[in-house]
């Protein structure tokens, strides 16, 4: 460096400097436009949400005055038991996800660290059932819920749901990366299998519990093909199926529901906002199956 | 079975248990069970409290039911006609994730300092210009949005962009299928307000041209998608000749370029301009097939070259259906435009319902898992090869065809697999929400069918058998996939 004329370095390293911050600019630029033209509905359903019911007819998309209200009167709404949808959704997806992790994370270390006879094939029933549609199933599955007679309850969504073949696959490919000399240095310390799965590969494998605890999660607040069938009373209702009931009886009333949809979509958009690298990695591991 | 194994056993099972018990009653025991309804003929207007009919074996009779059904081959066809923006979404999703992997803080202080600070200037600078010369607050609030999004960008990196992409697919649901359902609206959604005035700008240009000069435009672009047709069927003999494709990938590379003739004919059929074009794609393939069964120079395995036949296939269906649908809308532009052109009315107008869901499923599929695992693959490509490609001197395009393509084969075909298995059984949400299957079951797809039959007709042994069907659909691209999966990703 020393050796040649500092100034003409200096220029060099300018000009090809220069020439990068053109380039990055430019990038920016067209990823700005590409993620402002991905997000420019959400921009018009949040201020659609904050209109009067007059001006949500008109083509403005700027509001006149800030309805901040909008959001509170979606609760108050008659026969729109908002509040209510959103409590089901909740709680009917936060309780599929508790139960889908701990029967998948068992299942997963049944799979991936214990050896008994039969077990390959055991998974390979598991992997093949992942291949079939879903809508295979729907029939006799609602079918089933008669003769439980869990149709119209929370159960008919929790219990059918805490169980994932999907679940128990990713689990175990996370667990397959967890080094076995673990095991046999618990093994020497005398601990049990109930052990070994509790306090030492559970621990190991929470990020890929996280990680199916986000996709259960948001699968079921977003499910709806089976509350729709199994739902018929308006309070039982979850938030998909709720928006659109909201839609069919009083879907001109555009401001509210715009309001409502804006209510039922933050909840994700926090999740995917505070979680994503977990999710990004799950995603990506998801499909190495090939 | 001796005692340590019987222990294996049962310890095994035990952590199984909590699992395996409900995957036995809520996943294969209604698999099997369904497999047995597809050939009984339980129907609940048979079989009801009131009326209790004996269950009967039906044998094959609900499959020669669905064949017969005029309506299940036109749900057939409205499911893969959906699918036709597979390949448009999977573009944009890889046009995505390279825009995501490019560097987006100039690699040094020195750059990134002054990225920020041009773009919060701009931001800023643009904010008060319009303020004061008193645009309309909604090119205000746009441009904000966009510096606000530039700002962010340039401070948070890629993480920023990447979020603001991945949103559409994330919260994709019946939510976001009504709020589309409201951005449709012919009357007053914002997609129809924001083309009514170019709509009406196109109408008097139009009207203002000599009569012939559009039809031509619409000719023009006819001629062009057989070029395109032609250059294909081109490539393909030329590799099957030289040994870089077997007789599978140039089958399937035909057959994903034959797809646009094989619609034009099926969409625009009572105009001259689609038999046209479907004739001489047919024609074509007729030609080819001769040429091809003359033999080769070099043998080669059958499934050699088998991603790059499909991408091929693929890339020449999208620039052939982008083609098609300017001809097609060039073709009827001037008898419209006469009386002024109108919106359509996108979700109840039969020959628009289709296009305004596929647009919308871009939307939400262009920032997807498929954009991620394309973000993977492409830090995976080992920078040599750019290198190298460098030294030799190449164009970026070049680059793109001659590295990052062909080292991407591998998840593209993962993607295109998954997405067209996702593909056959979808579009039941986007039915129910926003279309409830119509206009003139325009929109049903096969998942929608099987919902009606099943939960609103309650022809239940029928609902399973056509399930059954789709699951036929989707097993033999499965099979595809078991059967050259493995070989694309060693290659």
């Amino acid at each position: 460096m020393a050796d040649a004329p500092t100034h003409m370095i200096e220029n060099r390293t300018r000009e090809f400097m220069r020439r990068k911050l053109t380039s990055t600019g430019l990038l920016h630029v067209v990823l700005t436009l590409f993620s402002l033209s991905l997000a420019l509905p959400f921009v018009w359903m949040a201020l659609t949400g904050l209109k009067t019911i007059e001006e949500a007819g008109m083509d403005t998309w700027l509001p006149e005055k800030f309805m901040w209200g909008n959001f509170a009167r979606v609760f108050e709404t008659k026969g729109i038991q908002f509040g209510r949808w959103y409590w089901n959704s909740l709680y009917i997806a936060a309780a599929v996800t508790f139960l889908q992790v701990l029967t998948s994370s068992m299942a997963a270390f049944s799979f991936s660290r214990l050896k008994w006879p039969g077990r390959d094939k055991v998974f390979l029933l598991y992997l093949g059932t992942m291949m079939l549609p879903w809508l295979v199933m729907m029939v006799p599955n609602y079918q089933l819920m008669i003769k439980l007679g869990i149709v119209d309850t929370y159960w008919g969504l929790i219990i059918p749901a805490s169980f994932s073949a999907f679940g128990t696959f990713l689990l175990r490919q996370f667990m397959l990366g967890i080094p076995t000399s673990l095991d046999e240095a618990a093994e020497i310390d005398g601990a049990t299998k109930w052990q070994l799965c509790w306090d030492v590969i559970l621990p190991l494998a929470r990020p890929g519990m996280i990680t199916l605890a986000i996709f259960t999660f948001i699968g079921n607040y977003q499910s709806f093909f089976w509350p729709l069938v199994m739902m018929k009373s308006v309070h039982r209702y979850t938030l998909p199926i709720g928006l659109m009931f909201f839609d069919s009886t009083q879907g001109q009333v555009t401001n509210l529901l715009m309001a409502a949809i804006t209510m039922s979509v933050v909840p994700m958009i926090v999740i995917f906002v505070v979680l994503q690298r977990h999710l990004v990695r799950g995603i990506q591991l998801g499909a190495v199956k090939g | 079975m001796n005692k340590t194994q019987r222990r294996d056993l049962a310890l095994g099972l035990g952590f199984l248990a909590p699992n395996i018990i409900g995957f036995l009653v809520f996943t294969l025991g209604p698999l099997l069970f369904s497999l047995y309804l597809a050939f009984t003929n339980w129907d609940l207007r048979l079989h009801n409290m009131f009326k209790d009919e004996p269950l009967r074996f039906v044998l094959l009779e609900n499959f020669s039911r669905m064949l017969n059904d005029p309506d299940f081959w036109q749900y057939l066809i409205n499911t893969l006609f959906l699918m036709i923006s597979i390949p448009f979404s999977i573009a944009g999703s890889l046009f995505a994730a390279i825009l995501l992997s490019k560097d987006t803080d100039g690699g040094n202080n020195w750059v990134r300092k002054r990225l920020i600070a041009g773009a919060a200037l701009v931001f800023g600078v643009s904010c008060l210009v319009l303020a004061g010369a008193g645009s309309s607050a909604i090119v205000l609030l746009i441009v904000g949005l966009a510096g606000a999004i530039m700002v962010g960008g340039t401070l948070g990196g890629t993480t920023v962009y990447r979020t603001l992409f991945f949103l559409p697919h994330f919260t994709s649901g019946v939510a976001t299928y009504i709020l589309w359902k409201k951005l449709y609206n012919p009357n007053t959604g914002p997609i129809t307000t924001f083309l009514r005035p170019s709509l009406e700008l196109t109408a008097d240009l139009v009207n203002g041209l000599p009569a012939g000069v559009v039809q031509f435009g619409s000719w023009l672009t006819m001629a062009l998608m057989l070029v395109l047709v032609v250059w294909g069927l081109r490539r393909f003999v030329l590799s099957w000749r030289d040994g870089e494709m077997g007789w599978i990938s140039v089958l399937l590379g035909l057959v994903f370029l034959s797809l646009p003739p094989i619609f034009s004919c099926y969409w625009a059929q009572p105009s001259l301009t689609g038999w046209l074009v479907a004739g001489g794609g047919v024609l074509a393939l007729l030609a080819t097939a001769g040429i091809v069964s003359r033999g080769r120079d070099y043998t080669c395995q059958a499934d050699e070259g088998l991603g790059n036949g499909i991408m091929l296939g693929a890339v020449l269906m999208i620039g052939q259906f982008a083609l098609l649908g300017l001809g097609i809308v060039l073709h009827m532009l001037p008898s419209l435009a006469t009386d002024g052109l109108e919106t359509p009315e996108w979700l109840t107008q039969y020959d628009w319902a289709k296009p305004s869901l596929m647009f919308m499923g871009m939307w939400a599929a262009i920032g997807s898992n498929n954009m991620l695992l394309y973000l993977a693959g492409l830090s995976n490509v080992p920078g040599e090869l750019y290198e190298a490609a460098e030294i030799d001197g190449t164009s970026s395009f070049q680059k793109f065809w001659n590295v990052t393509w062909p080292q991407l084969a591998p998840v593209t075909f993962f993607i295109v697999v998954m997405s067209t298995i996702g593909g056959l059984q979808g579009g039941f949400e986007m039915a129910r929400v926003m279309t409830a299957g119509g206009p003139a079951g325009s929109t049903t797809t096969l998942s929608y069918y099987v919902y009606n039959e099943g939960f609103t007709t309650g022809r239940l042994g029928y609902a399973a058998g056509v399930a059954w069907a789709m699951f036929v659909l989707v097993f033999s691209v499965t099979v595809f996939n078991w059967k050259f999966g493995s070989r694309q990703i060693n290659d």
